[in-house]
């Protein structure tokens, strides 16, 4: 077990030196000029050199990204071109908020989508199945902007049930939390639900439930104790490696709701070349997605001696 | 399940909330004026030298002072002094200003001062802010707002460059006379180098503030303008407050038309009015226009959709649609801004053909586009020069280019390319990829088509236009330029041969009668004299067309019927110390919005 998960770890070095190189190279050859955007138009080049020596960016590419990873194993992304704040106070302030965006209605989705997964998979093939099914492929595919906007006008401005927009800090500003929740709920309710139903059917068919259901347990119980239960690894890794991405929020969410989140800034950043709040933000990104991916896979390890590394 | 009856309490708690208080406090405490407002981008800076973006400015304006400032009310656009006693005095020899400072200034109350208490503005704060402003490495940005016009200047920039101490160092062109006398000598005779002190990035800073808060100064600013930062959250909501010890008053001239409409009114009265600007972040325009429409905010820009539901123009201007009228007020504002299509002189067709640069002037037809695609959102202009500014087509009677298909054929004949025959298409740069860009485009490739003209497009992103201009390669870029003073020279510039790329002069075209013209007008006082020489200039642009000048932007926007005293002044981007509001018609308005 320990030599699995010590080779495990080091099979994540590579892919994590591998995605600090693609985010380098991506983020110094596609968008923005960084300086040139703060300049203006018609800057001079005295101001030009000047601005590009204060930042770092005249030092020739690969010193730029040895300095890159010197940050990524100090966890020292420097400070923002933009603002000039540190960024470890950037992404802390946008995480607690995104994470208040995104957690709670993935919790709740978590537990919701669950039931009604199993709901509909005990009713298959009725005509309560069949209206779910669709009414979910319909939600599945209306765009995220569309909910946005029509929450926004008939929940929020029409019917006055929420407030438009807006963020506060602390326990006043979960007002302001309730619409996107809905927003997200909604949107995540039909590819949920239905994927939870198909790991639910596929279980059905295993020679387990066959035995239960010979012994004569009813169809729910079958369901709960037994489907449940065995489904819940594939659901747990899909549910696993989902987490990482609540630190970035929900773009377009921040955006409309005027939520100071991580994924808000990850846009204004792109928009503005803010090249260390964009190489920091995708760093942490990956290095937490490969940390759960790992987590994932020791944990399968430990529970399942027979998997092992080739 | 602990969860779920949170959420459930703060649903309560946020429908209980939800109806909105606006901007008064509960009926039994005297009504806070409180101005909803929204920034649209988070700032980068509120050190005055360190900012050179819009969202930084519109706060140091607001909490930062700068010697002059531009008359609300005025138009043409004029400077007046701020921290200043009268406008300063220029010697006989054309070279020195003399500066007095008013005595009832005072910075606000902060912990960085002895007991916390705000001093008064003496002259050495001048002094120090000014040097920040030329310092080397503090100032990389705007810097050549100024560049050269002050004796001694460039110098003390190169020294503290190399890191010398600016406290060890002085300017030669500023001198102290007393506590609240000094004088500016510049380098050469320049009537348009008191413009750069009317600008946010010359605010006056506070030296104990600067010392004692370093790096964070950015983020802390002590100032002597109408409002003080009583909440700051770059990506939240900022909140600004009432400084009481302000030093301005409401101004007592204006347009004549003023008067009559009420601006007049608070003529004399100590500023601000307002007792607190609430500005949350908003990047989208549909909620800013929600919270507007419910009454949540008292000021709000239109864009284009939003302006084709609730607007129209027609030739008396801009109207609401009968829906909306008496509950909101709409106003209309010509910004100094100029669109024009600039054609690369070294490009070996569009720069050496003139009679073809003639044929695309003639294509175009910009008064219909202006209708069709931005509702009537600008005007179009025949001067490089937009109409608010002495010296435009208004003084001069330029006479530019009009939409005609078959003058347009005719000189594409000229040109060596009857019905476009043999013309390779011509490719156009764009500084954005957007909605705007590529219908704008669309448009004006349909238009001259129709002459045989086939246009190509190069959408990219803002520096990758830059660079494409800068190095050359490019045969029509889309160029736009926004008054960084308003006056006539800062347009005529843009086509005067030494301002070569990379200087504002894209179309790298030069002209010896229209250079001297240019050198002869740069410094004249505005009047028929200057006036001559402007139109002669334009008669050769007209001929030559180093450019086609397509129009000017008109802003439009709402406020509500509580707020008073708004004008828009183009060059004072958010006036919130003129601003009063009626809190009585607020509560009934909000009331109303339901």
């Amino acid at each position: 077990m320990l030599a699995y998960a010590v080779r495990r770890v080091l099979y994540t070095i590579p892919v994590l030196l591998g995605v600090a190189l693609l985010v380098f190279l991506l983020f110094n050859t596609v968008g923005e000029d960084p300086v040139r955007v703060a300049l203006g138009r018609h800057a001079t080049a005295q101001s030009i050199a000047e601005l590009r020596a204060q930042w770092g960016l005249d030092k020739p590419v690969p010193l730029q990204f040895l300095d890159f990873l010197g940050q990524i194993v100090t966890f020292d992304y420097g400070v923002s071109f933009n603002s000039g704040e540190k960024l470890s106070k950037l992404f802390t302030q946008g995480a607690a908020v995104s994470l208040w965006l995104t957690v709670p209605p993935f919790v709740v989705g978590f537990v919701v989508n669950i039931a009604f997964g199993l709901l509909v998979a005990y009713y298959r093939g009725s005509f309560f199945d069949r209206f779910s099914t669709a009414i979910l492929i319909m939600t599945m595919s209306i765009s995220y902007l569309v909910y946005i906007i029509g929450f926004q006008y008939f929940l929020g401005y029409r019917l006055e049930l929420f407030p438009v927009s807006g963020y506060e800090p602390g326990f006043e500003g979960l007002k302001y939390l309730l619409l996107p929740w809905l927003i997200i709920l909604t949107v995540t309710a039909g590819e949920d639900v239905r994927m939870y139903r198909t790991m639910f059917l596929d279980e059905t068919q295993a020679d387990y439930v066959r035995t239960a259901r010979a012994k004569g347990l009813s169809e729910p119980a079958v369901l709960v104790r037994h489907v449940l239960k065995n489904a819940m690894i594939p659901i747990v890794t899909y549910t696993m490696v989902a987490i990482p991405f609540l630190l970035m929020g929900a773009f377009l969410m921040e955006r409309y709701f005027s939520l100071p989140g991580v994924g808000d800034l990850m846009i204004s950043s792109i928009n503005s070349g803010d090249f260390p709040v964009l190489k920091g933000l995708t760093m942490v990104l990956a290095i937490a997605y490969s940390a759960m991916v790992l987590l994932t896979d020791l944990i399968y390890a430990w529970v399942d001696p027979r998997v092992s590394l080739r | 399940m602990r969860f779920i009856t949170l959420a459930l309490l703060c649903l309560v708690i946020a429908c209980g909330d939800s109806t909105g208080k606006g901007g008064t406090d509960t009926p039994s405490a005297a009504p806070k004026k409180i101005f909803q407002f929204m920034r649209q981008e988070a700032y980068k800076s509120l050190d005055p030298v360190k900012q050179f973006d819009g969202a930084s400015a519109e706060l140091i304006q607001n909490v930062y002072d700068s010697l002059l400032e531009y008359d609300y009310l005025s138009r043409p656009y004029r400077m007046v002094p701020n921290l200043l006693t009268k406008m300063p005095e220029l010697s006989a020899d054309g070279l020195t200003y003399s500066f007095e400072l008013r005595s009832d200034v005072r910075f606000v109350d902060d912990p960085c001062f002895p007991g916390g208490k705000g001093r008064p503005l003496v002259t050495d704060d001048v002094i120090y802010s000014l040097k920040r402003f030329a310092h080397g490495s503090l100032n990389v940005k705007s810097y050549t707002l100024w560049q050269g016009a002050v004796q001694g200047m460039n110098e003390f920039r190169e020294q503290t460059q190399k890191g010398a101490d600016m406290n060890k160092l002085d300017i030669a062109g500023i001198k102290k006379i007393d506590d609240h006398k000094f004088t500016i000598t510049l380098s050469q005779q320049n009537p348009l180098a008191l413009f750069p002190l009317a600008a946010s990035q010359t605010a006056i800073v506070a030296r104990e503030a600067v010392e004692k808060y370093g790096a964070e100064f950015e983020q802390h600013p002590v100032g002597t303008g109408p409002f003080k930062i009583k909440t700051l959250q770059r990506r939240g909501v900022t909140i600004l407050e009432k400084n009481p010890t302000y030093h301005g008053t409401y101004p007592s001239e204006g347009e004549p038309s003023d008067e009559a409409t009420g601006l007049l009114a608070a003529r004399g009265k100590k500023l601000p009015f307002i007792d607190e600007i609430h500005l949350p972040l908003i990047e989208e325009p549909q909620p800013a226009m929600l919270k507007f429409l419910s009454g949540k905010m008292d000021w709000v820009a239109m864009d284009r959709d939003n302006f084709a539901k609730m607007g129209f123009k027609d030739e008396k201007g801009f109207h609401l649609r009968p829906e909306y009228v008496g509950k909101y007020e709409i106003y209309s504002a010509q910004m100094l801004t100029t669109e024009y299509w600039s054609f690369n002189q070294k490009d070996k067709l569009v720069g050496k053909n003139k009679a073809l640069r003639q044929a695309i002037a003639y294509g175009l037809d910009i008064p219909t586009m202006l209708d069709k695609l931005e509702n009537g959102r600008g005007v179009a202009i025949k001067s490089i020069v937009p109409p608010d500014i002495a010296g435009s087509e208004r003084d001069t009677k330029a006479d530019g280019y009009s939409h005609n298909i078959e003058l347009a054929k005719q000189k594409l004949i000229e040109a060596g390319f009857p019905g476009g025959k043999g013309l390779p298409p011509i490719t156009i740069e764009y500084r954005a990829s957007t909605t705007r860009t590529r219908q704008q485009f669309e448009w004006n490739r349909a238009e001259l088509a129709k002459a045989g003209i086939t246009l190509l497009a190069n959408f990219q992103t803002f520096s990758a236009y830059l660079q494409r201009i800068e190095s050359g390669n490019f045969q029509v870029g889309i160029s736009g330029w926004q008054a960084d003073y308003p006056d006539a020279e800062n347009f005529y510039a843009l086509m005067y041969g030494p301002n070569k790329r990379p200087g504002p002069n894209e179309a790298d075209w030069s002209n010896p009668e229209y250079d001297k013209l240019y050198e002869q007008s740069r410094f004249m006082p505005n009047g028929p004299e200057r006036f001559a020489l402007f139109a002669r200039m334009n008669e050769i642009l007209r001929e030559e067309v180093p450019a086609i000048v397509t129009y000017t932007q008109i802003a439009c926007g709402l406020r509500q019927n509580w707020v008073k005293n708004f004008k828009r002044n183009v060059m004072i981007d958010v006036p919130f110390k003129y601003f009063d509001m009626d809190p009585a018609a607020q509560a009934k308005g909000i009331q109303g919005a339901k």
